[in-house]
């Protein structure tokens, strides 16, 4: 969200310095990130989409060709479309519990005066300096058969089976929420900061009451905020990697660890980049069609 | 339309004591301006009626009820922020009409008396405008209509001018003021600048350090000053320190003897309006007359304002009206000072009484 702002910023002094005529202080500008964005970007796509038609022949690794089969193969296999509607369905509800559980949190720190503020927005952070894997690893010891919610759970009495947490879907979503919440507590609470104080004030005094403050001035105001915090969740949750391996186990495929056992495992080149195509391309499509909506919803 | 009462209102924010003891009456459709420097606790008593700011002690009572507990949707209070506040993402027509809805307004009233508000705020014709197509001004006067509206029990006003520039100010003002007493609106109003309290109360309280230093019209704190505060605060004073020896006497620090009306022994402050002291030949036979030199002539337009040293320590200000016929002193002149006893108000000196 921040890079295509930069990117739309740049482009917009860009073209405001060539009407002043300093063409080439402006290319020296945007030419570091235009070149970075076409050798680290694009460069990669093309010749993944170009690895996506090739075949696949076991022993002789990839083999040239200009085939669909790859993705016909994806879209027929229940095994493949399994995966690809799992990952869909985590990244929904991830996405909605992040915004639920961010938002509270979100408005506390933005309306804060506390001189403790920045003490709570780096507590909010920390938990981004513990990587996925070791924090998915943390889960592991809480959730497994003989983890610390079971035994205390059976100690107090309330179960006498271990609840199986661990290797689900559940434990899944838990561990990708906790990744991603920061990151939408973060950009949710720069929204909200963004809407003067006075306004809702000016609500109550009107005579709304905190809900119908909430659905009348914060939500409409808010609303580019929201869809950036939950595009930027979806993505995230898209692309997971650690934490479905880690907490969903062998039989938990999500899109991310597919590609990997593809290209790494398998060697199966062609089919990883199809695969990596198929989620790249859903990512795109879901986040365009969400940015549209918003959009429109802020026009009319 | 309603009266306001407040009763030993206060607010405390940790160690600082924002407001303390504040009791006032706002009668029906009165003008009231809360007045005084900055950090006195004006924002916090005007958000402690609205219901922003919860009291640590006293009561608000509005139109008979105690509203003390009440949140601010619960209060028919119609405030004008300093930012306008208005709804940036709403046309000034759904502005004005938001008030209206959440009060359950049947729809086919909500339109005319949209219609007539803006009418009366003289913005008939931008009910289509977004807030931001709208000057300062113009956003101003949505930001009343909105309050207005909903037909307040009161209407709340932070520093409402603040944003405007000095021009626009000037006829804002008398606007405002004609627009409420139109209406016959109970107001509270809050405001640092003298010259905008001056002019649009009825009655002003001032206000220093969270408590209330005087309430009264303007005439009663030009002419009656509660205390040295208020007399060095609302218009200009000479502040002549010293004490009462003796009923009707002070002796000044600088040793002059002078006549005064009232005032017990002890520490004192006497305050003198410029405007009422004499000079030269008009300060003969006056309660007192004191010999002094011209140190500085401020020549200021409509008046001309002298300084004159008449002892050591005592210096005072005569302003005297700019008059084709008038004579005006030069520096190092000297001229004697005067004026009726009657004309200075007394005080005990409490810093003197607390320092000493
Ligand atoms: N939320 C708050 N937390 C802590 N202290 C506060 C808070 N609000 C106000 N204060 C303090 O209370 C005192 C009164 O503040 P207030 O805003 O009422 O002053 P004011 O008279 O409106 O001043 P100004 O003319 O500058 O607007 C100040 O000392 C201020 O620092
Ligand atoms: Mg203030």
């Amino acid at each position: 969200m921040s890079a295509s702002a930069t990117a739309e910023s740049l482009t917009s002094l860009a073209a405001r310095e060539s009407r002043g005529g300093r063409r080439s202080a402006a290319a020296a500008l945007v030419g570091p990130a235009t070149i970075f964005v076409t050798i680290g970007l694009l460069l990669p796509i093309i010749i993944l989409f170009r690895y996506s038609l090739n075949k696949f022949v076991p022993g002789r690794f990839m083999v040239d060709a200009l085939t669909v089969e790859n993705y016909i193969l994806f879209f027929t296999d229940p095994y493949f479309l399994a995966a690809f509607y799992r990952t869909l369905r985590v990244a929904a509800v991830v996405t909605v519990i992040c915004i639920v559980l961010a938002f509270p949190l979100a408005y506390k720190l933005a309306r804060m005066e506390s001189r403790y503020k920045n003490l709570l927005i780096m507590l909010v952070v920390l938990p981004l300096f513990v990587g996925n894997a070791v924090r998915a690893a943390g889960w592991m010891t809480l959730f497994g058969n003989k983890g610390f919610l079971n035994v205390t759970l059976e100690w107090l009495g309330l179960i006498s089976e271990p609840i199986r947490i661990m290797y689900t879907e559940w434990a899944v979503i838990i561990g990708i929420t906790a990744v991603n919440l920061p990151y939408v507590v973060l950009t949710l609470q720069s929204v909200i900061e963004g809407i003067d104080r006075a306004v809702e004030e000016a609500a109550y005094s009107l005579g709304a009451n905190p809900w119908t403050m909430a659905r009348r001035v914060l939500w409409p105001l808010a609303l580019p905020g929201f869809a950036a915090g939950a595009i930027f969740c979806f993505i995230l949750t898209m692309n997971a990697y650690a934490t479905p391996v880690l907490l969903g186990g062998p039989q938990f495929v999500m899109m991310g660890p597919l590609v990997y056992v593809q290209f790494a495992v398998k060697n199966n080149w062609p089919f990883g980049a199809a695969v990596s195509f198929v989620l790249m391309s859903a990512t795109l499509i879901l986040t365009a069609a969400a940015n549209i909506m918003v959009q429109r919803r802020y026009r009319g | 339309m309603a009266r306001l009462e407040l009763h030993q209102l206060s607010k405390h924010f940790g160690s600082t004591v924002a407001v303390r003891e504040v009791s006032l009456d706002v009668g029906n459709g009165e003008f009231v301006v809360l007045l005084g420097p900055s950090g006195c606790g004006k924002t916090t008593t005007l958000r402690m009626i609205a219901g922003f700011v919860a009291p640590t002690g006293g009561t608000v009572r509005l139109a008979g009820q105690d509203v003390t507990a009440l949140p601010p949707w619960k209060r028919n209070a119609g405030m004008v922020f300093q930012s306008y506040a208005l709804f940036p993402h709403l046309t000034v027509e759904q502005n004005v009409a938001f008030g209206l809805e959440m009060r359950k307004v049947p729809t086919a009233e909500i339109a005319p008396r949209v219609a007539e508000a803006l009418r009366l705020v003289r913005l008939g014709g931008l009910g289509e405008r977004l807030p931001r197509q709208l000057s300062g001004g113009q956003q101003q006067r949505v930001a009343l209509a909105r309050a207005l509206v909903i037909r307040p029990d009161v209407l709340l006003l932070d520093e409402p001018l603040s944003n405007l520039d000095a021009k626009l100010r000037e006829t804002v003002r008398v606007e405002i003021r004609e627009l409420q007493r139109q209406l016959d609106i109970t107001t509270v109003m809050v405001t640092h600048d003298q010259e905008e309290a001056l002019i649009m109360a009825d009655r002003l309280v001032v206000m220093s350090d969270g408590a209330v230093r005087q309430v009264g019209t303007q005439r009663d704190l030009y002419e009656r000053p509660a205390d040295r505060f208020v007399a060095g605060f609302v218009g200009r004073s000479n502040l002549l320190t010293g004490r009462v020896v003796a009923p009707g006497r002070f002796q000044t620090a600088g040793g002059l003897t002078i006549a005064c009306a009232g005032g017990a022994p002890g520490p004192s402050v006497i305050a003198l309006r410029p405007e009422r002291l004499a000079m030269g030949p008009a300060a003969a036979g006056l309660d007192n007359r004191l010999p002094g030199t011209v140190e500085i002539v401020s020549y200021l337009g409509a008046s001309i304002d002298v300084h004159i040293r008449v002892s050591t320590a005592d210096r005072v200000v005569v302003s005297q009206p700019n008059r084709a016929d008038g004579r005006v002193p030069s520096e190092g002149d000297k001229i004697d000072v005067g004026w009726a006893a009657s004309a200075a108000v007394v005080f005990a000196d409490d810093a003197a009484a607390t320092s000493a």
